[in-house]
């Protein structure tokens, strides 16, 4: 049985503007600070009729009561007994069973479904998950295998869920003067809430671009810029840890919703398979859900010798090439080809790669305070055939 | 077919029906005009956007002029077009600036593509998209089916023959939001705060009600050339080209009918096998940068009595949008006008 500790603690975070945000979060490092979002928890299902079952080891490093809820697990037991909501003299303190500061408390909690999944606090929620109490659960099929064809799914094999790479985005927004307010000790007036922030796993953009576990941003290990190779399938797995929706618009391709809050988009009637799952161009990613979904990308098989683009390039220097004087562009219109772009201009293209930006489109999101770029958004770049490493945007099978 | 289309990018000012004029960025379509005549568009940018309208297969080249903006005339912004939704697009004709090419004030660039499949899209520019979006630089696109032909019912369809998506009459139902008091800050040189975002309109077709059932006069509407008003026959199917591109979710609603939901973002709702997913419903809740197609049949309530046109009523659910600047009605307000069957002759082109 997978047993994982998670420490509640605070911390610091940063922006891509040099702002500090104080946190609480969850760490898997007796010790270590608070980390947005909390670890990612990855759990493989045993083969039915047996029940996948881990348990949680939290300790509350806290100054109030912490817990953890776990939307869609089949059954949460804290010593034994089914989780609770806990009153005070009749006064509801806790949608569930709770840690009190310095105590460990372990849940036990038995999967339903493979899929997508957030952990968040029950205690407090609005303030809790606001702070950063929050993290992403995947539960693997009992038949995942990564890389083997038919077997490295999101459902299990058959499920039409087969995937080449795959990338969790987990989504918020953050209101600065909640947390000063935390910070201080002083109350806030729930009704005031403005997020200035939004993110995708604890960054603002262009932070989500920078690679996992960059040293700069010790508390947000988690990057989000999505590699693939073309023709692949990615799995885009968006969990909305939030109170707001986001609307996420993928450049270069619709998805397809193959899965909603960790559950398969198939009906079986009489044995009869429909299968539920839709494309769109814009996916609602709403407060509490999941969207797993499956992108690719073809390109329109241009290519400079036998299938060259059927408009010129116009002279570069007469043109607008990227923001601020850097550019993702190679400066060629042909996947894996460079292009010569303007002196001074200073390219982060690697591989002659193409770049599709994945962003909210209620477009206030895409900043941060009101400075674009920023915010809820990223980059999918496609990379020429072979050059990724096999295991680039691969998660582990489990932890 | 080989489609040539060009259009200019500039600003211009708008109405909304309280008399107020606000400050836009947006499109207008230069096509065929010579090219020592352009410079005659500049301060004439229309909202909505001129709609695109491609067939399955064309072989669209569309240039975009960037022809400034007289009345922030140090505003040396670069634009773009994104064409929201075209599966496979690279990245040089997707109109983003930041791994491609934008253009200045002054210069051309041609996007290319041959579209893939029918359906409701849009476009945008997406140099600063928070900014160029909501200043107005947004308009519909319709793909249609590659056996689109009006003159035969069964052709005359969304998505193609024996989809089931059949129409008699089209309309874009286009929607955004306009904060006045961001559109008045830029108009003045000064930046927002987007995080202050609090629109005070709501918009179809980039009116606001009334407006949106009335025509253009000489002091008023003259670069917002798309009513939202839609007339039809009883008994025809009628089909609504939802598209969002504010910064706000819209649920918009007709009563006296109902919806049959045949496309979402430029897709037949189908499952992996083929399943048929379309469903009914009587409120179309739709979040910025998705499309909605929506087929009603038009009732026939009097049953051929007197009292025509029957006035029904498309409004938002979010009822706090149908006003104008606070004022009562205004903001997401349409109106559908139905006729005796035969009165209205056949559309030739969306929105009539």
């Amino acid at each position: 049985m997978p047993t994982i500790n998670l420490w509640a603690t605070d911390g610091y975070i940063s922006t891509p503007g040099g702002k500090s945000i104080y946190i609480w979060g969850f760490t898997d490092q007796e010790g270590g600070s608070a980390q947005l979002p909390g670890p990612t928890i990855i759990i493989k299902e045993e083969q039915p009729p047996a029940e996948t079952v881990f348990d949680i080891n939290l300790t509350n490093n806290l100054n109030e009561p912490v817990s953890l809820t776990f939307p869609g697990q089949k059954n949460v037991k804290v010593n034994g007994q089914r989780v609770q909501p806990q009153y005070n003299n009749g006064e509801l303190v806790s949608l569930t069973n709770y840690a009190l500061p310095g105590e460990t408390i372990t849940y036990s909690v038995t999967t339903s479904s493979p899929g997508t999944f957030l952990y968040e606090s029950g205690t407090n929620p609005f303030k809790q998950v606001q702070m950063g109490l929050y993290g992403a659960i995947i539960v693997r099929p009992c038949d995942y295998e990564p890389h083997e064809t038919g077997l490295c799914t999101a459902y299990g094999t058959g499920t039409g869920t087969e995937f080449d790479r795959e990338y969790l985005l987990v989504l918020s927004e953050v209101d600065p003067a909640f947390h000063q307010a935390v910070k201080q000790g002083r109350d806030y007036d729930t009704r005031q809430f403005k997020p200035r922030y939004w993110m995708i796993n604890g960054r603002c953009a262009p932070d989500t671009m920078l690679p996992d576990y960059t040293p700069q941003l010790p508390n947000q290990p988690y990057g989000a810029m999505i590699l693939m190779e073309p023709g692949e399938k990615v799995l885009l797995r968006y969990a909305g840890a939030g109170i707001q929706n986001h609307p996420l618009h993928p450049h270069g391709h619709h998805t397809r919703l193959v899965g909603l809050d960790g559950r398969l988009l198939q009906n079986i009637n009489n044995g009869e398979v429909n299968d539920l799952s839709y494309e769109r161009f814009t996916v609602l990613a709403a407060a509490g859900q999941t969207c797993d979904q499956i992108y690719t990308w073809a390109g329109l098989g241009f290519d400079p010798a036998t299938n060259p683009i059927p408009t010129t390039i116009p002279n570069l220097r007469n043109m607008s090439i990227g923001h601020l004087g850097w550019t993702l562009w190679s400066g060629s219109p042909y996947l894996g080809h460079k292009g010569e772009l303007p002196s001074g201009m200073v390219s982060y293209n690697n591989a002659g790669e193409e770049y599709f930006m994945l962003h909210s489109h209620a477009e206030l999101e895409i900043t941060n305070w009101g400075a674009y770029p920023g915010g809820l958004m990223t980059m999918i770049a496609v990379y020429p055939p072979g050059t990724l490493g096999f295991n680039q945007g691969m998660l582990p099978t489990s932890l | 077919m080989k489609v040539d289309i060009r259009i200019a990018v500039t600003d211009g000012w708008i109405d909304t029906p309280d008399g107020i004029k606000h400050y836009i960025f947006g499109f207008v379509d230069i096509t065929g005009v010579p090219e020592a005549e352009i410079f005659n568009y500049c301060g004439k940018a229309e909202l909505m956007a001129p709609p695109l309208v491609f067939i399955v297969g064309d072989e669209v080249y569309l240039t975009l002029t960037n022809i400034g903006t007289p009345t922030r005339p140090d505003l040396d912004d670069p634009h773009t077009i994104h064409y929201h939704g075209f599966p496979n697009q690279i990245a040089f004709y997707d109109g983003v600036p930041e791994p491609s090419i934008a253009v200045p004030v002054g210069r051309n660039f041609t996007y290319y593509y041959k579209p893939l499949n029918p359906g409701t899209y849009m476009y945008h520019c997406h140099q600063e998209p928070v900014e160029h979006i909501q200043m107005g630089m947004t308009g519909p696109l319709i793909v249609r089916p590659a056996d689109y032909d009006p003159d035969y019912p069964e052709y005359k369809t969304a998505y193609g023959h024996g989809t089931g998506t059949e129409f008699d009459r089209e309309f874009y139902i286009f929607l955004s939001e306009l904060d006045c008091h961001i559109h008045d800050l830029i108009a003045k040189v000064q930046d927002p705060d987007w995080t202050e975002y609090k629109p005070t309109y709501w918009l179809i077709n980039g009116r606001s009600y009334p407006d949106t059932i009335t025509n253009p006069t000489p002091c008023c509407l003259q670069q917002q050339p798309w009513s939202a008003l839609i007339r039809a026959n009883a008994g025809e199917k009628v089909l609504l080209r939802f598209v969002n591109l504010g910064f706000q979710q819209h649920a918009l609603q007709l009563p006296g009918t109902v919806f049959k939901i045949i496309g979402m973002d430029a897709m037949r709702p189908l499952g992996r096998n083929g399943e048929d997913l379309s469903f009914f419903k009587n409120v179309v809740y739709i979040s910025p940068g998705q499309s909605t197609d929506a087929i009603f049949t038009v009732p026939d309530p009097f049953q051929g009595q007197a009292g025509f046109p029957v006035v029904l009523s498309l409004y938002n659910r979010n009822l706090n949008k149908n006003y104008t600047a606070g004022m009562v009605p205004g903001g997401m307000i349409s109106q559908v006008h139905i006729y005796p069957p035969g009165t209205l002759p056949p559309q030739t082109a969306p929105n009539q």
